[in-house]
């Protein structure tokens, strides 16, 4: 026994001081993190005051409306209370800022604020074709009246203009006097115009019938 | 929306006139513009009128496929609308299609009629230098 006590002692005596000082290490980690409340004696901050919108919806598409259309041409070419406005029954010309310009008679107008579009039809190649454009795109260039209708449309989509009894067809003569005359006259003399109109949409009917 | 037994027109120069579709390839969808299919040749297309001008040219060595082929295609024309990235939209009035062989070059030498733009996207610009315009 007695040369075993003494090589053990001093180890004890180690371990006891080692576990002393742990939980004593232990100790002090859970005082950091008692809580101690301040108290609240500042004002509390205040969130800044909320923008006040009163239909969200229409003030979001007015925002949009004017970073897309800063002149405001294309809302009043396609306003109802504009008279000279674009109505359905109307051949027009949408010129893209990508690809080849695309005219055809409107027979339909969606207003829905920033996403409002039109849809036009017309007759390429014999093949009928329709297309949407949004009328605030950034890709559409700029949008021009080619021909009016005589007498205003009584139906908000002419859809019925699909049709072969009510389709008129190809366009394209129409649109290419129109081009024609602004590219050479400026609008000097209309009459000329409205006469090469004319012989354009004789061609159209003619082609119709064959 | 080429499915299963959808007729198609055939508007190249390869002898086609009516196809029907059999089968899209690498798809569980429906064709739309550019899509590969796989068609079968139901009415060829005869000498007479509606083979256009030009067509009285070539109308002996017209008939490269005949009534009942099976052949590859590329649909150039939907009726259903199609929308572009930038919210245009494009609708035709018909389902047209062009033949191709296996290699996926036009068995035709010319096409009449206007085709998708789409069609670039998908790579099939051989198509779409023969077509008189694009949309």
């Amino acid at each position: 026994m007695a040369p075993t006590t003494p090589t053990l002692r001093p180890l004890a005596c180690w371990k006891s001081l080692l576990r002393h000082s742990r939980l004593q290490k232990t100790a002090t980690r859970s005082l950091t993190t008692y809580f101690q409340p301040k108290p609240i004696d500042a004002p509390p901050s205040t969130p800044p005051p909320a923008i006040k919108f009163k239909e969200p919806i229409n003030d979001v598409h007015a925002m949009q409306i004017a970073v897309l259309d800063p002149t405001g041409a294309r809302t009043t070419l396609f306003s109802k209370t504009n008279p000279e406005a674009a109505h359905v029954g109307d051949i027009l010309l949408v010129r893209l800022k990508t690809g080849d310009p695309f005219a055809g008679v409107c027979i339909n107008i969606r207003r829905r604020g920033v996403e409002s579009g039109i849809l036009l039809r017309n007759e390429l190649t014999r093949v009928g074709v329709e297309m949407w454009f949004k009328i605030y795109s950034p890709n559409v260039e700029g949008i021009e009246v080619v021909q009016r209708k005589e007498k205003r449309a009584r139906r908000a989509r002419l859809t019925y203009m699909r049709k072969a009894k009510h389709d008129i067809g190809s366009v394209q003569n129409i649109v290419l006097a129109y081009q024609r005359s602004r590219g050479a006259l400026r609008g000097s003399v209309a009459s000329v115009a409205s006469n090469e109109k004319k012989g354009g949409k004789r061609k159209v009917k003619g082609k119709g019938k064959r | 929306m080429i499915q299963l037994k959808t007729m198609l027109n055939c508007i190249d120069n390869s002898g086609a006139a009516i196809v029907e579709c059999v089968a899209n390839l690498k798809m569980k969808r429906h064709a739309k513009i550019g899509d590969r299919i796989i068609v079968v040749v139901q009415k060829q297309r005869n000498f007479g009128p509606e083979s256009g001008p030009g067509a009285s040219v070539s109308t002996s060595a017209a008939n490269k496929v005949r009534r009942g082929d099976i052949r590859h295609a590329v649909v150039v024309r939907t009726k259903k609308k199609l929308q572009r990235p930038d919210g245009s939209v494009v609708k035709f009035e018909d389902n047209a299609c062009v033949l191709i062989n296996k290699a996926g070059e036009p068995i035709g030498t010319r096409l009449n009629g206007v085709v998708g733009t789409e069609l670039r996207k998908m790579k099939w610009s051989k198509i779409l230098s023969l077509a008189p315009m694009h949309l």
